[in-house]
């Protein structure tokens, strides 16, 4: 029987055979733990998409119209080494101030979790870094758009730990209450240089927000001041990755380490992994995308 | 330029840039018929004939091809 996945992959090859073959070729390198996570996840997605009266084809449309979008600036990439889009500004005004876009590129976004191995290797990273981590006692999450890095937080750590989610948009918000499904979360609506609470926490998160901010080095400042001395941050950014609201880039996972620790941190553990199973040399001839996530501690003479 | 000749110089491009030396495209090759043509190498091409030709793709005229013959007759509008 086929398997929700298969489907979803059967019904893009259908209208994209070029990322189509892609998918074909990922799914047969997958594992069993694979398929489980995935179906996991699918399922609430559905549950999610049911709530608003949608089925799982408006998802893929919605990924189609994501991936029409990151082949073109995929192109515009190649042609001129740069990102199209240089300021908040003009992205806020092109998607976040755009619901018809938010909405498109959102439910895309959610789909890629699971179908682009690298997303999913780093997810992989995430759960071992949190397992070696278990006594954690406060959580926090900033930009946590899908709710899929804190649902495997508390599903590992236990639901005595505290757990809070910082978002400046409340449409990720809304998505990220409803994949998490369940109470324990608190979820604030703010600009994380607005968030000032009274704890410091042992352990944050913030995947894939680096590349949309304009000072990099300025966001991941505020973050130390949120972490406790010993607490640990695990961010995840990606390198060469065009996309319509994407403004900093990361040419090499050089410039992303430059960027840690000019804001005071070190690294205690990192992982790279490319968008495209190909040799390391050619992945830099064509700068294909690279995910890295890293596990920071502060640096010890700031303390 | 004739049709022909664009033919062939995407099919120059198409071995350069899939690193491929017996591709033979016709009208009705799709990307099926070439393993190595996947949505990255895509890009690569894309950019690759625009350099050769000296033109510009739309974001539409890039997904838009069925098959080689949709790609040669919108690089020879642009061209002839």
């Amino acid at each position: 029987m086929q398997t929700l996945i298969e489907y979803i992959v059967e019904r893009i090859s259908s209208e994209n055979i070029l990322h189509g073959k892609k998918l074909k070729n990922n799914l047969k390198k997958f594992d069993e733990a694979y398929f489980h996570s995935a179906a996991i996840f699918l399922k609430k997605y559905e549950s999610l998409l049911q709530d608003e009266n949608k089925t799982i084809d408006y998802a893929i449309d919605c990924y189609l119209q994501m991936l029409a979008d990151v082949n073109y600036e995929s192109v515009q990439f190649v042609r001129t080494g740069e990102y199209s889009s240089k300021s908040f500004d003009e992205v806020n005004r092109r998607v976040y101030e755009n619901p018809d876009v938010m909405q498109y590129y959102m439910h895309g976004l959610l789909l890629s979790q699971f179908l682009w191995p690298h997303h999913y290797n780093i997810l992989l990273f995430f759960r071992k870094t949190i397992g070696a981590n278990r006594h954690i006692r406060n959580y926090l999450e900033i930009g946590g758009g899908h709710g899929l890095y804190i649902s495997e937080a508390i599903s590992i750590i236990g639901e005595n730990a505290k757990f809070d989610l910082v978002d400046i948009s409340q449409s990720s918000i809304d998505i990220a209450g409803k994949m998490i499904g369940n109470d324990h979360v608190s979820f604030i609506l703010s600009d994380v240089y607005d968030y000032n609470p009274a704890l410091n926490y042992d352990f944050i998160t913030m995947g894939e927000v680096l590349e949309h901010v304009e000072d990099p080095v300025k966001l991941l400042k505020k973050l130390y001041t949120l972490l406790s001395d010993d607490g640990k941050l695990f961010i995840t950014t990606p390198t060469n990755a065009p996309a319509i609201d994407h403004i900093h880039l990361f040419r090499n996972a050089g410039e992303i380490r430059e960027v840690i620790a000019a804001a005071g941190f070190e690294i205690e553990n990192e992982s790279c992994i490319y968008s495209e199973d190909m040799p390391a040399e050619l992945a830099e001839k064509y700068k294909v995308s690279m995910m890295y996530a890293g596990v920071l501690i502060k640096r010890n003479e700031q303390k | 330029m004739e049709r022909d000749e664009v033919l062939k110089q995407v099919n120059e491009i198409f071995i350069d840039v899939l690193d491929k030396e017996d591709i033979v495209l016709t009208d009705v090759t799709t990307a099926a018929d070439i393993e190595e043509w996947d949505s990255l190498a895509h890009i690569h091409l894309v950019v690759a004939i625009e350099r050769k030709f000296k033109i510009r793709f739309g974001s539409k005229e890039i997904q838009s091809w069925d098959n080689v013959g949709e790609m040669i007759d919108c690089i020879y509008s642009k061209v002839k």
